[in-house]
C-alpha cells in the first residue's frame, strides 16, 4: 500500500488537514474569550483580568505557531501534490484561498504582531482593537477557505471551458451553501472547543486550589458559558448540512454525462474511505450527545455552587477538550471522505487531481512531513499543556522580571 | 488591468525578499556575529518579530500565484518540485526554531533551536538561489550556472542580514556592541563577494548549454541594477549605505527572473478578478496600517526579553494541593 503513491499522498493530505484543524479550531474558539475578557479589563481598569489576558493569550500565541506552520505546509501541498487540481480548479478553487491568505492571513499575522509587541507601548484602546482584528480575520480566514473547500463539495459558479472551469458567478461562489452551512457549523464548534480548553484548563488549577486574581474561578463559568451557547447551534447548524446529501450538485454533468458520474463512481472502491467515514460521523454524533450532558452538568453545578470547589467534580472536567476534539476530527473525515471518489464532485477524481509523483518521492515527501509533523505538533501539545499547568506565572506573555544579572560574557568558537 | 495583479504579484515578492532578506540573512550569520548566550539571544529577539510579518508577504505571494495565475503555479512547481519541497522543509524547520526557542530554559533545547534557525536560514537562502536559478535557465539542466547563482543569492541574502544586524544588534543600554560592530564590517566584505559571485555566475551563463535564456539583453540590463547598487556597498560607503543598496540588490533578484524568461503571467479572467478585488482592495488600507505600525514599532534596537527571547522562567508550582486556601475549605 505505502508503494503507491496516491494512497500516500491522501494519508498526507489527510494528517496534515486534521493536525492543522486541530491548532485552528483551538484558535478560534480562544480568541472571542480572549477579546471579551481583554474588552472588559480594558474598559474597567482591571488589571487582575489583564493578567488573565497574558495567560491565555500565551497559550493563543504557542498555538498559533503550529496553525501557521501546519497551514504553510497545507497550502504548498496543494501545489506539490495536486497539480490536476490547480490546472482544472487553479482560478475557482485558488481564488478563495488567495483572498484567504492577503485579506485574511496577511492582516490577522501582522496585527498579532502588533498585539504581542504592542503590550505596553500603546493606548489600551488601541491595543484591543489589534486584537479585534486578529479575531475577526481568523474568522474571514475559516470563511475564505471554507469557500475553497465548498467547491471541492458543491461545486457551482463557473462553466467549463476546453476541460477548465472558468469563473461564472463570484456570487455563487462565495454563497455555495456548502461553504455557508460548514461555516457556521465550524464557528458553533469551535465556541465547544474553546470552551471546553478553557474550563479544563481552570479547573486544574481549581482541583489545586491555586487560583491567582481569581481568574480560574471565572474562567471555568466562561467556559460553562460557551458550551451552552454552543451545543444546540452545533447541532442546528449540522442537521441542517445534511440537506444538501444526496442531491446532486447545479454543475453535474458539464464534465461528465450522469452515466459516466455513476460508472466513475461504481468503478471506485472507496469501501475503506466510506468506513472512516462512518466512524468519523458516529464519533461526532455521540461526542455532542456527551458534550450537551457535560454543559449541563457543569450548569447544574455552578447552580449548586460547586463550580470552584468541589475536587470530585473538577478531576473529570480536565479531561473534557478530549470531546470536541475527537468530534472535530471525525466531522472533517466524514465530509472528506463522503467525497470520494472525487476531489471535485462529479468534475475531477482524486485520481487525476495528483501529481505525477515517483513512488520514491512521495515516500520521501510523506515520511519527511509525517515524522515533523508528528515531532513539531508533540512539542507543540507539550508546550500547552506546560504552560497551561505552570499558570500565569512565567508563561509567554508574562510581563518580564527585573533583569538579573548576566554571567560575563565569554565569546566562544 | 492585466498589470494590476502582475505589479500586485511583483510587490509581494519584492517586498518578501526584501524584508525576509533581514531575518534570514541574520540567522545564516548567527554563528559568526553571536557567540556568546547574551548575544544570540539579542540576535533571535532582533529577528524573530520580524518574521512573523515577512513571511506573510511570501504566503500573500503563493495564494496570489495560486489564485490568479495558476499557470505561473505549474511551470513554478512543476520543473522544480525538489527544489520547492526542500524550501518548505527548510522555512518549517527554521519557524518552528524561532517560535519554539525560548519557550523552555535549558541550554540544550537552545542549542538545537538554534541549529534549526541556522540551517534553515542557510537551507532556505540557498533553495531561494536554486529556484532562481532554475527559473532564469529557463528548464536547463543543472550546472556551473545554476551553482554559481545559487551562491550569489545567498551571498545577497548574507548581505542584507549583515547590513541588518548592524542596526538591530545595538543593546538597548548603551555598552559595547561587538556584534553590530561585527555586522557593520561584513557588509563591505559580503558586497565584494555577492559582486564576485554574480560575475562569474554572468560567466557561467554564456558557457553553451547551461542556460536557455530567452531575453538575454532584457536580463543583462536588469542585472546591472543588483551590480550597481553592490559596486556601491563594495566600495566606499560600505556600512553607511548598506541598509538600501543591500535592499535593492536582493529586491532586484526575483525580477531577474522575469526579465529573463518570458513567464507565463496572463492576468486572471474577469470573474476572479472581480472577486479578488472586491474581497481584498478593501483591506488593503489595514494591511498598509499594519505592517507600518509594526516596523515602526520595532525600530528601536532590540530589547534583550520579549516573546521570542524571555528571561529564565520560574520553576514549576508542586504537582498538588500546594496552596490550601482555608477560605474555601469545609
Ligand atoms: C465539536 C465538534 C463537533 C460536534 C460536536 C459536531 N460536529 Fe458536525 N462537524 C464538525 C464538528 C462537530 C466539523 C469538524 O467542524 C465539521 C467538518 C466539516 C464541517 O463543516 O464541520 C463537521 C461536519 C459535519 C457534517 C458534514 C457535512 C458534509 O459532509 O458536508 C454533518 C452532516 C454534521 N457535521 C452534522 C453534525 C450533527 C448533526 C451534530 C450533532 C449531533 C454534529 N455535527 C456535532
Ligand atoms: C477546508 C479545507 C480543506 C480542503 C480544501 C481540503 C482538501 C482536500 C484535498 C484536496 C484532499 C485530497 C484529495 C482527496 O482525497 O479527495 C483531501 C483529502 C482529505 N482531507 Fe481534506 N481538505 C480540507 C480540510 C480538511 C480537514 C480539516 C480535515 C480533517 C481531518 C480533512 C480530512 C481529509 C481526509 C481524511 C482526506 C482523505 C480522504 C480520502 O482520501 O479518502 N480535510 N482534502
Ligand atoms: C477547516 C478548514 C480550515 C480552517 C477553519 C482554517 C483556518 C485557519 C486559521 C484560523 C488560521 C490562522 C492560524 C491559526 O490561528 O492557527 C489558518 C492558518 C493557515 N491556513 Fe488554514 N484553515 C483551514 C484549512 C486550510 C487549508 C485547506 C489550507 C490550505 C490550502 C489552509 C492554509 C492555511 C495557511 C497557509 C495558514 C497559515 C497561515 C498562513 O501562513 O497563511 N488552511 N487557517
Amino acid at each position: 500500500m505505502l508503494d503507491d503513491p496516491l494512497v500516500l499522498a491522501r494519508l498526507q493530505f489527510a494528517l496534515t488537514a486534521a493536525t492543522h484543524y486541530m491548532f485552528v479550531a483551538f484558535t478560534l474558539g480562544l480568541a472571542p474569550y480572549i477579546l471579551v475578557t481583554q474588552f472588559i479589563a480594558v474598559l474597567r481598569r482591571d488589571a487582575a483580568r489583564m493578567r488573565a489576558v497574558r495567560f491565555w493569550g500565551g497559550l493563543y500565541l504557542v498555538n498559533y505557531a503550529m496553525g501557521i506552520l501546519s497551514g504553510l505546509v497545507m497550502e504548498l501541498q496543494l501545489g506539490l501534490n495536486w497539480s490536476g487540481l490547480n490546472e482544472m480548479f487553479g482560478y475557482v478553487f485558488g481564488a478563495p484561498l488567495a483572498v484567504e491568505t492577503m485579506a485574511a492571513f496577511f492582516v490577522e499575522s501582522t496585527f498579532l504582531g502588533l498585539w504581542i509587541f504592542g503590550w505596553d507601548r500603546m493606548g489600551r484602546w488601541a491595543h484591543w482593537a489589534c486584537f479585534l482584528v486578529v479575531t475577526g480575520t481568523a474568522y474571514l480566514s475559516a470563511y475564505w477557505v471554507l469557500v475553497a473547500n465548498g467547491v471541492l463539495k458543491w461545486p457551482d459558479g463557473f462553466r467549463i471551458e476546453g476541460g477548465e472551469a472558468v469563473l461564472e458567478d463570484p456570487m455563487a461562489l462565495v454563497a455555495n451553501p456548502s461553504a455557508v452551512m460548514a461555516f457556521w457549523h465550524v464557528a458553533s464548534t469551535a465556541l465547544l472547543v474553546g470552551g471546553a480548553v478553557v474550563a479544563a484548563v481552570s479547573a486544574y488549577h481549581l482541583a489545586r486550589r491555586n487560583d491567582p486574581d481569581r481568574m480560574f474561578h471565572r474562567g471555568v463559568r466562561a467556559g460553562t458559558v460557551m458550551l451552552i451557547l454552543g451545543v444546540m447551534p452545533t447541532v442546528i447548524t449540522g442537521g441542517t448540512q445534511f440537506s444538501l446529501f444526496g442531491k446532486e450538485p447545479p454543475t453535474a454533468g458539464l464534465t461528465y454525462t450522469a452515466d459516466e458520474i455513476e460508472a466513475i463512481e461504481k468503478a471506485s472502491d472507496s469501501s475503506v474511505a466510506t468506513a472512516f467515514g462512518a466512524a468519523g460521523d458516529m464519533v461526532m454524533m455521540s461526542a455532542w450527545a456527551m458534550i450537551s450532558l457535560a454543559a449541563g452538568l457543569l450548569a447544574l453545578v455552578w447552580l449548586l455552587r460547586g463550580l470552584s470547589k468541589w475536587r470530585w467534580f473538577l478531576h473529570p472536567v480536565v479531561f473534557l477538550p478530549l470531546l470536541p476534539y475527537a468530534a472535530s476530527i471525525g466531522g472533517w473525515v466524514f465530509r472528506e471522505t463522503n467525497r470520494q471518489p472525487w476531489v471535485v464532485r462529479g468534475h475531477l477524481t482524486t485520481a487525476d487531481a495528483m501529481t505525477d509523483l515517483s513512488p520514491a518521492m512521495a515516500l520521501a515527501s510523506f515520511s519527511f512531513f509525517t515524522v515533523a509533523f508528528a515531532v513539531l505538533g508533540g512539542a507543540t501539545l507539550w508546550l500547552l499543556a506546560r504552560f497551561a499547568r505552570r499558570g500565569p506565572e512565567g508563561g509567554p506573555l508574562a510581563p518580564a522580571p527585573a533583569e538579573e544579572a548576566e554571567p560575563a560574557p565569554v565569546r566562544t568558537f | 488591468m492585466d498589470t494590476v495583479p502582475v505589479l500586485f504579484l511583483t510587490g509581494l515578492v519584492v517586498g518578501y525578499f526584501v524584508l525576509a532578506g533581514c531575518d534570514i540573512g541574520l540567522g545564516m550569520l548567527m554563528p559568526y556575529l553571536a557567540r556568546t548566550p547574551t548575544e544570540r539571544r539579542r540576535l533571535v529577539s532582533a529577528a524573530a518579530p520580524y518574521f512573523l510579518g515577512t513571511e506573510v508577504w511570501l504566503v500573500g505571494a503563493v495564494g496570489v500565484v495560486a489564485g490568479l495565475f495558476p499557470e505561473l503555479k505549474s511551470a513554478l512547481f512543476g520543473g522544480l518540485w525538489p527544489v520547492f519541497s526542500v524550501l518548505l522543509a527548510a522555512w518549517l524547520l527554521r519557524d518552528a526554531g524561532l517560535w519554539f526557542r525560548a519557550r523552555i530554559d535549558t541550554d540544550s533545547w537552545r542549542r538545537a533551536c538554534d541549529a534549526l534557525i541556522v540551517g534553515g536560514s542557510w537551507v532556505l537562502a540557498l533553495s531561494w538561489g536554486a529556484v532562481l536559478a532554475g527559473l532564469i535557465a529557463g528548464g536547463a539542466a543543472p550546472s556551473v550556472f545554476t551553482v554559481a547563482c545559487t551562491l550569489a543569492v545567498a551571498a545577497l541574502f548574507l548581505l542584507r542580514g549583515a547590513a541588518f544586524g548592524a542596526e538591530r544588534l545595538v543593546p538597548a543600554e548603551a555598552g559595547e556592541a561587538a556584534s553590530a560592530d561585527d555586522a557593520g564590517r561584513l557588509t563591505r566584505v559580503l558586497a565584494r563577494v555577492a559582486l564576485g559571485a554574480a560575475a562569474v555566475t554572468a560567466v557561467a551563463a554564456v558557457l553553451p548549454g547551461a542556460a536557455a535564456i530567452e531575453r538575454p539583453l532584457a536580463l543583462a540590463a536588469a542585472a546591472l541594477v543588483p551590480a550597481a547598487a553592490l559596486a556601491a556597498t563594495a566600495g566606499l560607503s560600505g556600512p553607511r549605505l548598506s541598509r538600501h543598496t543591500s535592499a535593492v540588490a536582493i529586491g532586484s533578484a526575483p525580477l531577474l527572473a522575469a526579465a529573463a524568461q518570458a513567464l507565463p503571467l496572463d492576468g486572471p479572467p474577469a470573474g476572479v478578478l472581480a472577486l479578488a478585488g472586491i474581497a481584498i482592495v478593501p483591506l488593503v488600507p489595514l494591511m498598509a496600517v499594519g505592517q507600518v505600525g509594526l516596523y515602526r514599532m520595532l525600530r528601536r534596537p532590540a530589547a534583550d526579553t520579549g516573546f521570542f527571547a524571555s528571561p529564565p522562567a520560574p520553576a514549576l508550582p508542586p504537582r498538588r494541593r500546594a496552596v490550601p486556601d482555608p477560605a474555601i475549605r469545609g
